[in-house]
């Protein structure tokens, strides 16, 4: 299933990309997205916080990503 | 009204959103960019921000706000793009009758944004660039 990667924040450095459509396979977790998603992108690999929202919120690690969706990562924001 | 934008907000027009005859107090929050951070000197600061997840987020905070601490009203507003030292960053406005309340309330939809709201701030300093290290969501 094809989604929808973005990246925010020191991650868009760190990755060289604000977006890429990636195929995951179905029934893929938030959480196991989150991991291939460091084993593409080493320099995240290190990063202790990597904070993901799937479709614009915080969810839980568990969810089940879907095609179509939106998955965003980033490290703790800093606004304010 | 939650606004997230690039252009500078008249805090005059913010406070009036806020008042209303059930209004006895309003407290407000100001930030904006300071020349130091850390021991480094700040030039400039460039926000990002996942804009459409940041409004959405500050709409909860804002509700919450107004849930938890009964007031009136409150208006958000956080810029992003690049500002000068001295430039306003964000503002926050609670209405509520009685002071309390709405310095609570104020306090309350500063520090969620902090931890919550999808915003990043990069210093350029002489030596270059720092994004700024979050809060961790606890």
């Amino acid at each position: 299933m094809r989604v929808r990667i973005r990246y925010f924040g020191q991650f868009k450095d760190l990755t060289g990309l604000e977006e890429e459509f990636l195929e995951l396979p179905e029934g893929c977790t938030v959480a196991e997205a989150r991991e291939l998603v460091k084993q593409r992108h080493p320099p995240l690999a290190s990063k202790e916080q990597i904070l993901v929202a799937l479709n614009g919120s915080f969810g839980d690690l568990g969810d089940k990503v879907r095609e179509g969706d939106e998955l965003a990562f980033f490290p703790p924001v800093s606004g304010g | 009204m939650i606004r997230v934008q690039k252009e500078d907000f008249d805090i005059g027009e913010l406070l009036s959103a806020v008042k209303s005859p059930r209004v006895g107090g309003v407290s407000c929050f100001l930030g904006c960019v300071r020349d130091s951070s850390q021991g480094r000197r700040v030039e400039r600061m460039s926000i990002e921000v996942y804009e459409e997840m940041a409004a959405a987020e500050l709409e909860k905070i804002r509700d919450e706000a107004l849930e938890r601490f009964q007031v009136e009203e409150a208006v958000v507003v956080h810029r992003y793009g690049d500002l000068e030292v001295g430039d306003n960053i964000v503002f926050i406005a609670v209405g509520a009758a009685h002071r309390e309340e709405a310095f609570q309330a104020c306090r309350y939809i500063l520090e969620e944004l902090k931890r919550r709201v999808p915003i990043w701030k990069k210093e350029v300093s002489p030596d270059g660039e720092h994004w700024v290290e979050g809060v961790r969501p606890g």
